[in-house]
């Protein structure tokens, strides 16, 4: 899919989001719902998670069922391990990649909760509503994203 | 309304499918300056969301008639340091929260993976909001770090 359209769709769905339900786009917030199943620390507790769960879940599990459907018509649904330049510089074995994929999680999980947002709440929703919060945090992620990636392709692979 | 989220999720999840946004080779392009697709799809994607939000402001209601409440996100240290450590995660796995989803979809096994540490990450972090409160000068729990 062209990048343009791409965006305009994702756009498209963040106003409707908005317009029609009242809620405002934001995915990372989605991983305390699914922690307030089983955590009761009075974060897990808040008007935020408790009542954004109603729209969050179905959200979190329409993504989910968007890449099947993708998939699926795209060359058929199959269980894949591949990982493009990460198996052909690195070559990590299965529980190597694993692990890797886990530590990545828990950076990704800790980092969007400390700086309330991800890519969509802070880097779509932030700068388009001109939030210095969203501006903050997209320059931060993409420092480290840029700086992670660097070192790993440029440094350690170059 | 839980169908309209649904779809709607479906939707989205299908166009980061198809446009790449949970590639791996992709994400490390964009980080590399080499691939520049997905800073289009994110600038488009605020092209047209900025303008609509004025809009949808200057209307000041939503489809059904309530007023459009939705909060500015608080500015405070963990934009920062959350958003350093986000990135890292990023290029680590090659996902955002978004894709990590999508690629479990997609049928990448090793994105189960993702989600269980960023679980983890967030439970840990939510387990520790007063301590880390104190360090980063976090706004209160009711208010949170900003929620999306």
């Amino acid at each position: 899919m062209h990048w343009a359209i791409a965006g305009a769709a994702i756009g498209l769905i963040t106003l409707c989001l908005l317009f029609v339900a009242n809620r405002r786009l934001g995915i990372s917030t989605g991983f305390d719902d699914l922690c307030s199943f089983v955590l009761r620390r009075p974060y897990f507790r808040r008007r935020a998670v408790v009542s954004g769960r109603t729209w969050r879940l179905p959200f979190l599990a329409g993504l989910v069922l968007g890449g099947a459907l993708s998939a699926a018509l795209g060359g058929g649904w199959a269980p894949r391990w591949d990982a493009g330049m990460l198996d052909t510089v690195f070559a990590l074995g299965e529980g190597a990649k694993l692990m890797w994929m886990f530590a990545g999680g828990l950076l990704i999980g800790f980092g969007t909760r400390l700086a309330g947002g991800c890519t969509s709440g802070h880097g779509i929703f932030g700068l388009s509503n001109a939030e210095g919060s969203g501006l903050a945090t997209t320059l931060a992620f993409m420092a480290g994203g840029v700086l992670t990636t660097q070192l790993l392709y440029r440094g350690l692979a170059g | 309304m839980a169908i309209l989220y649904l779809l709607l999720g479906t939707l989205f999840g299908f166009v980061l499918s198809r446009s790449g946004a949970g590639d791996y080779d992709m994400v490390q392009g964009m980080f590399l300056f080499e691939r520049f697709q997905l800073y289009g799809i994110i600038g488009v994607a605020i092209l047209v969301t900025a303008p609509g939000l004025r809009l949808l402001q200057r209307r000041g209601r939503s489809l059904l008639g309530r007023p459009l409440e939705f909060e500015s996100k608080p500015r405070h240290r963990g934009n920062i340091a959350g958003g350093l450590l986000f990135g890292i995660g990023w290029s680590i796995t090659g996902m955002c929260p978004g894709p990590i989803l999508v690629n479990i979809g997609e049928g990448k096994l090793y994105a189960l993976a993702a989600l269980l540490g960023a679980l983890l990450g967030a439970g840990a972090f939510g387990t520790l909001y007063s301590r880390l409160e104190r360090v980063f000068a976090l706004p209160p729990l009711a208010k949170g770090t900003g929620d999306g």
